[in-house]
């Protein structure tokens, strides 16, 4: 009897997986745009180093633009993280009605250097963050 | 009964196993070949002499001392794995970007390049 039942567990065993497909499905889902962002602090002196400096060290900017007392350069990386879990019942080709529980926490996270520079291209100031070091979880967590 | 619970875990893996593959590649495409960079001199190339090398640029911003000419090629790389329960799907997005800077007078002050848009992969978001 209990050879039997086992022999029916197997088969049941490896069609949940097909009988539950559609019903629960979990999604991972990652990006990154653009390269390492590093921040050579001991190379880049406010008051002292140049555009042209920066240029040779970092090569071209992610972006440039126009502040009040120059101008300033990013350097910048994106990282992209989202998990989404979905438990449903598909039956709205049936009964017009289903039921559908989804929860999903995406994140994007920033590498991003900021060089400002004044109107004769020096160095005037420069801030610093490495997003992609932020755990996922206790970032997509926090109330903050 | 051994044999019984080896297959079943073997069907498993395999319905486990079924889904499909996609591998995507888009390039945002603007030719940028280092090598046309070395005619351009600081203090000496205009923003004319620029053009006629590399072309219209992808964006041009005006700074407090003159405008950079911005020149921007993409590549990005998509991998998307769909099993039965779970899907995985990552993208990475690289650039090759020349940034020009011209004073008032249109005159080139500095460049820098950045080729990034190669080191674009396939890979999973773990």
């Amino acid at each position: 009897m209990a050879s039997r039942s086992r022999l029916l567990a197997a088969p049941a065993f490896f069609l949940m997986p097909l009988l539950l497909s559609g019903c629960i499905t979990y999604q991972l889902l990652g990006g990154v745009e653009g390269g390492e962002v590093s921040y050579p602090s001991d190379r880049l002196v406010v008051g002292k180093t140049t555009l042209g400096e920066v240029l040779v060290l970092l090569g071209a900017p992610a972006k440039v633009g126009r502040v009040d007392e120059g101008d300033l350069l990013i350097y910048q990386r994106a990282v992209l993280k989202r998990n989404k879990l979905s438990v449903g019942i598909p039956l709205a080709d049936i009964w017009h009605l289903g039921i559908d529980l989804s929860a999903y926490g995406a994140l994007v996270r920033y590498d991003r250097l900021v060089l400002i520079f004044t109107r004769e291209g020096i160095l005037s100031g420069a801030a610093f963050e490495k997003g992609s070091d932020h755990p996922y979880w206790k970032a997509i967590t926090s109330d903050s | 009964m051994k044999c019984a619970l080896s297959l079943g875990i073997s069907l498993l893996i395999l319905v486990l196993s079924t889904g499909c593959v996609l591998l995507g590649k888009n390039t945002e495409f603007q030719p940028l070949d280092p090598t046309l960079l070395e005619p351009l001199v600081a203090g000496q190339s205009r923003a004319a002499d620029v053009c006629k090398v590399l072309g219209a640029p992808s964006q041009v911003v005006e700074l407090s001392n003159g405008n950079a000419y911005v020149y921007r090629r993409s590549v990005t790389k998509g991998t998307g794995v769909w099993l039965v329960l779970v899907s995985f799907v990552n993208a990475e997005e690289q650039h090759d970007q020349v940034v020009l800077f011209f004073d008032k007078n249109d005159l080139l002050t500095h460049y820098g390049v950045s080729l990034n848009a190669g080191k674009a992969s396939y890979g999973f978001p773990f």
